[in-house]
């Protein structure tokens, strides 16, 4: 398109010319969003389990020093996290390492204060999870004699994580619009390609706009994408009587 | 009488400032259906949680064997692996179904074979008339059907004793003959059971001992036929009188 005239032009001409900005900036967009949110919620549910831990007033010395300090930092993490903002907290991790004397590329810096950061929200999204699982579940598999981490994996977890999909759904959509903070660590994400593109011919308004179609866009998809997971997630409502057990009724 | 399997001494439970069972000794001996009954409130199901330890005591000990059961996982998990417990509202796994319920326990505390999980499941769930329904989930069960699985469930792991908390009290009255049919089948097979129950007809003619507990103590401890036709405690008669008027 040559000599764009209102904004709708504008905006086609500048997705066309710096198509390949954009689409790098959407990659490293998503790139940054996927991982990010699969580690943080790695992360999020191994701080919710820890945070879940129960000490036995007659449990080896070590094993109450060890489970009451793990519980201690996972606490700590957690506020510290939640309590600050994620753009500052990119700013001290990525000056913060360099400082150290630790090379690290921006979007390496990047993922990790999505993890951290996610880590931090999913921690509490999984204590929440846990918390609304009925007791008596866990009474169930302690009365028969599952150690918690038992409980935990094979009964609590599957019917916690069922009900904190939604949640989860929402985190993933948080990171993939979160990621654009990361331009402040220099991340060549979406954001960072509509600053760039929108300078060069003094087009920022007709340039976010661009983005903010790409990000709705993505995030659009992905919605109903979970929507159609979660549906699929529920499983067969209905079963069948064994019928080669039904002699002795 | 057979052996001990089972000692309470001294046991006594707070709840804060309340004490809920005070100065509790009891011996369990192999092959005993003991039920305990009482008004609510009396304590009986804080005594029940107290043995396998769902609920920690103030102080005192349970015995196993001679053994004291420490408050250290190990010990607490060994024991509760041969003390199975079936309580008022199931609490089989929502997430699994009912072959997978009885085949968890059996599989990761006991690490026997899948096949002999399976058997074990087979066998116990045909015991108590659920076969049929192994690929349900306990959400499409009925309470009754529900307890039922339950009780396999505790089977499974070949318990030496096994705990009921109220296993009828959340049932509607015509699913509670069905548990109690399960029950009573049990009771003919020599396993060791503790029942905790509002059922006096069932306590009467199934247990060998009959334990009535009062504001936190065991008020009287007796042979059926006795505790039910002379009650030696005031409290006991009174208890009855009421339960027999209604």
């Amino acid at each position: 398109m040559e000599n764009p005239g209102n904004s709708l032009e504008w905006m086609l001409f500048l997705t066309e010319k710096y198509l390949k900005m954009f689409l790098q900036g959407t990659w490293l967009t998503l790139y940054i969003a996927v991982i990010g949110t699969v580690l943080g919620f790695i992360l999020g549910y191994i701080i919710g389990i820890i945070q879940d831990m129960k000490i036995n007033s007659g449990d080896f010395f070590p094993k109450r020093i060890l489970v009451s300090f793990l519980k201690l930092v996972a606490t700590a993490y957690v506020e510290i996290f939640r309590d600050t903002p994620m753009i500052v907290q990119a700013m001290i991790i990525y000056y913060g390492i360099r400082q150290a004397g630790v090379e690290l590329t921006p979007v390496v810096a990047g993922i990790l204060v999505t993890v951290l950061n996610t880590g931090a929200y999913m921690a509490e999204t999984v204590r929440g999870g846990i918390g609304s699982i009925d007791l008596g579940q866990r009474e169930g598999a302690w009365a028969m004699g599952m150690s918690p981490m038992q409980t935990m994996f094979y009964v609590v977890l599957p019917q916690a994580f069922q009900n904190i999909i939604p949640e989860m759904a929402n985190t993933f959509l948080t990171n993939l619009k979160m990621t654009s903070v990361l331009n402040v660590i220099a991340v060549q994400e979406l954001f960072m390609a509509a600053k760039t593109v929108g300078g060069n011919y003094y087009k920022y308004f007709e340039s976010y706009l661009v983005i903010a179609v790409i990000y709705f866009v993505l995030c659009f998809l992905f919605n109903k994408l979970f929507g159609f997971m979660e549906e699929k997630m529920k499983g067969k409502t209905d079963y069948a009587l064994a019928v080669e057990y039904m002699d002795n009724q | 009488m057979g052996e001990t399997i089972i000692s309470i001494k001294d046991l006594r439970k707070s709840f804060g400032t309340h004490e809920v069972l005070k100065k509790i000794d009891i011996d369990i001996n192999k092959g005993e259906i003991i039920c305990i009954v009482g008004s609510s409130g009396s304590g009986k199901s804080t005594l029940l949680r107290c043995i396998n330890k769902l609920e920690k005591q103030t102080s005192g000990k349970v015995l196993y064997h001679g053994k004291e059961v420490r408050d250290i996982q190990k010990d607490i998990n060994e024991f509760r692996s041969k003390v199975g417990m079936v309580f008022q509202s199931f609490n089989l796994y929502n997430n699994m179904t009912v072959l997978q319920n009885c085949m968890l326990c059996p599989r990761k505390v006991l690490k026997v074979s899948k096949e002999e999980a399976f058997d074990r499941a087979i066998t116990h769930l045909k015991e108590v008339g659920m076969a049929p329904y192994i690929n349900a989930k306990p959400s499409q069960l009925s309470g009754g059907q529900k307890q039922r699985v339950a009780i396999a469930r505790s089977l499974c792991m070949n318990p030496e004793v096994l705990l009921f908390d109220e296993p009828t009290s959340a049932l509607d009255p015509e699913m509670v003959g069905e548990v109690l049919g399960v029950m009573k089948k049990l009771a003919t097979t020599g396993l060791t059971m503790i029942i905790v129950t509002h059922e006096m007809a069932f306590a009467r003619d199934v247990s060998t001992r009959t334990i009535f507990m009062d504001q936190g103590y065991v008020a009287e401890d007796a042979a059926p036929i006795k505790l039910f036709t002379d009650p030696q405690n005031p409290r006991t008669r009174e208890f009855l009188s009421r339960y027999l008027a209604g």
